[in-house]
């Protein structure tokens, strides 16, 4: 109550201009812009609990997008998990309760629901989808937020090099998806890749710099 | 060692721009001369332009961020209901007073449409007082003294609690009268706040009534909306009105401080 108003005035004028910015993340991480959306406010909600232990003077969208990714991670993971079971149970229920089936999914599922899902289920969701997790959120916070290495090796406590490696193979997978999505909807005319994929190559800024400065003695 | 072996790091680094300004200077003389290498930076750049142009994501529905104003007005909302549970634990223990000022903060409520009723004009410049930032003539311990002698023989009101000071006073004038400005700051907990007095001189009956009548004792205080800031007005047998305002305060916080000040108390004994 007391700080109220500042604490708030505060909170819109560092954290809430991020909005859209999380709102990009958040779409890209889930693939849903449902989950998208439930991902954004608990995570801006959870911020400003936390605002105190926020350090004013450090970068305020990398802060929000450790929780969105934590958040993400710990939470909506698991609750997709335990959903996908739910709709897995409820299916089975459904089939084996004839007189219910037609009432529940259209519960489930309302035209509305449908067309925002099937709008949202690109090419780009599609690839994504193909993507293991922590690809994925190296991508997302590289090339949708354009975070830089070190910036995303402390959202992801992992080192720079683990990094590098997660974003140099997300990159060639995604890559490699939307060209296929692309050729398959007549997009583009030929495969334009010659350059081999890149799962077996060895991505290492820091050894190429130790080398480099062996080299120069 | 041959930039050709590191090529996949050091174009991947170059395209992120995370390379060093010599790394980069070496890498971008190397592309002059080799062919191979600068094929593949222009593949991977190609590469990188495919990703980063897929994966724009479109900006937050206005929805959502209506949404998200709501659940943060809740949250605060929720907040100042466990504060508020902070003052009563304040107020609850302590002296006879206190324990007397709890009793009616007990019964004391605020209607929650009070809030909306508009302060009277005397009130309304009175609040707004406290918003402009002038400089205390006086500061600190000394505040009591200097008021007897600038303004008029009354003492500054005092609360009880602890974490409730007055750090300073200045005179004012509202509506034509002749009016001292005192200045308190709240800490509860890390946090802090302003809460303001304006004791107003030779107030006539009715001139700060008005918003929500509320009876203590013998006394009635009126609690007022002036421009969204509540304030509780009250006259003394005197003639001496008092009008307190604090921003950050819910019209029942106000009201639940004010009823602990000695004011109250004071004015039972001055009858």
């Amino acid at each position: 109550m007391l700080a109220a108003k500042e604490k708030r005035a505060e909170f819109e004028r560092q954290a809430l201009v991020h909005t859209d910015a999380l709102y990009g993340a958040a779409y890209r991480l889930t693939r849903n812009a449902r989950d998208a959306e439930d991902l954004v406010q608990d995570s801006l909600l959870r911020a400003y609990r936390f605002w105190d232990s926020f350090e004013q003077d450090s970068n305020c969208k990398a802060w929000l997008l450790r929780i969105v990714t934590n958040t993400f991670i710990n939470e909506y993971q698991r609750k997709k998990r335990s959903r996908e079971v739910l709709d897995a149970a409820t299916a089975e229920q459904d089939a084996t309760d004839g007189v219910l089936v037609q009432a529940s999914a259209s519960d489930r599922q309302s035209p509305e629901r449908v067309l925002l899902e099937r709008s949202v289920s690109d090419d780009v969701q599609r690839a994504l989808d193909n993507l293991p997790d922590d690809f994925r959120t190296a991508v997302v916070l590289c090339d949708v937020q354009g975070l830089s290495y070190k910036e995303i090796a402390e959202i992801m406590q992992t080192p720079v090099g683990t990094v590098m490696s997660r974003l140099f193979r997300g990159r060639k997978l995604l890559a490699a998806a939307l060209r296929e999505f692309a050729l398959a909807e007549g997009y583009v005319r030929e495969e334009p890749t010659k350059h081999t994929e890149g799962d077996q190559k060895t991505i290492d800024l820091e050894a190429y710099r130790a080398n480099r400065k062996e080299g120069q003695r | 060692m041959s930039l050709c072996q590191s090529i996949d790091t050091l174009a991947m680094a170059y395209l992120d721009d995370e390379l060093v300004a010599e790394e980069r200077r070496e890498l971008e003389l190397h592309l002059l001369d080799c062919a191979a290498c600068k094929k593949h930076v222009d593949a991977e750049r190609a590469d990188l332009g495919l990703v980063r142009k897929a994966l724009v994501a479109p900006p937050a529905p206005d929805l959502l961020k209506a949404r998200i104003a709501r659940a943060l007005d809740l949250e605060e909302r929720e907040h100042a209901r466990a504060m508020r549970r902070t003052w009563l634990q304040w107020i609850l223990p302590g002296s006879a007073t206190i324990a007397a000022a709890a009793a009616i903060v007990m019964f004391v409520f605020v209607r929650p449409q009070a809030a909306t009723t508009s302060a009277g004009s005397v009130a309304q410049e009175a609040v707004r007082q406290q918003s402009r930032s002038m400089p205390m003539e006086v500061q600190g311990a000394s505040t009591g003294p200097w008021l007897r002698e600038h303004f008029r023989p009354v003492e500054p009101p005092r609360f009880t609690e602890p974490g409730i000071t007055l750090i300073g006073a200045r005179l004012t004038s509202v509506a034509g009268h002749e009016a001292a400005l005192l200045k308190y700051v709240v800490s509860v907990g890390d946090n802090q706040f302003t809460l303001t007095a304006v004791l107003i001189d030779g107030i006539r009956d009715g001139q700060l009534s008005g918003g929500q009548a509320i009876k203590v004792g013998e006394r009635t205080l009126h609690v007022h909306d002036a421009n969204g800031i509540p304030a509780i007005t009250y006259v003394d047998s005197q003639g001496m009105g008092y009008t307190f305002a604090a921003e950050r305060l819910s019209p029942q916080e106000l009201l639940e401080l004010v009823v602990s000040s000695d004011l109250i108390g004071r004015a039972q004994q001055g009858r």
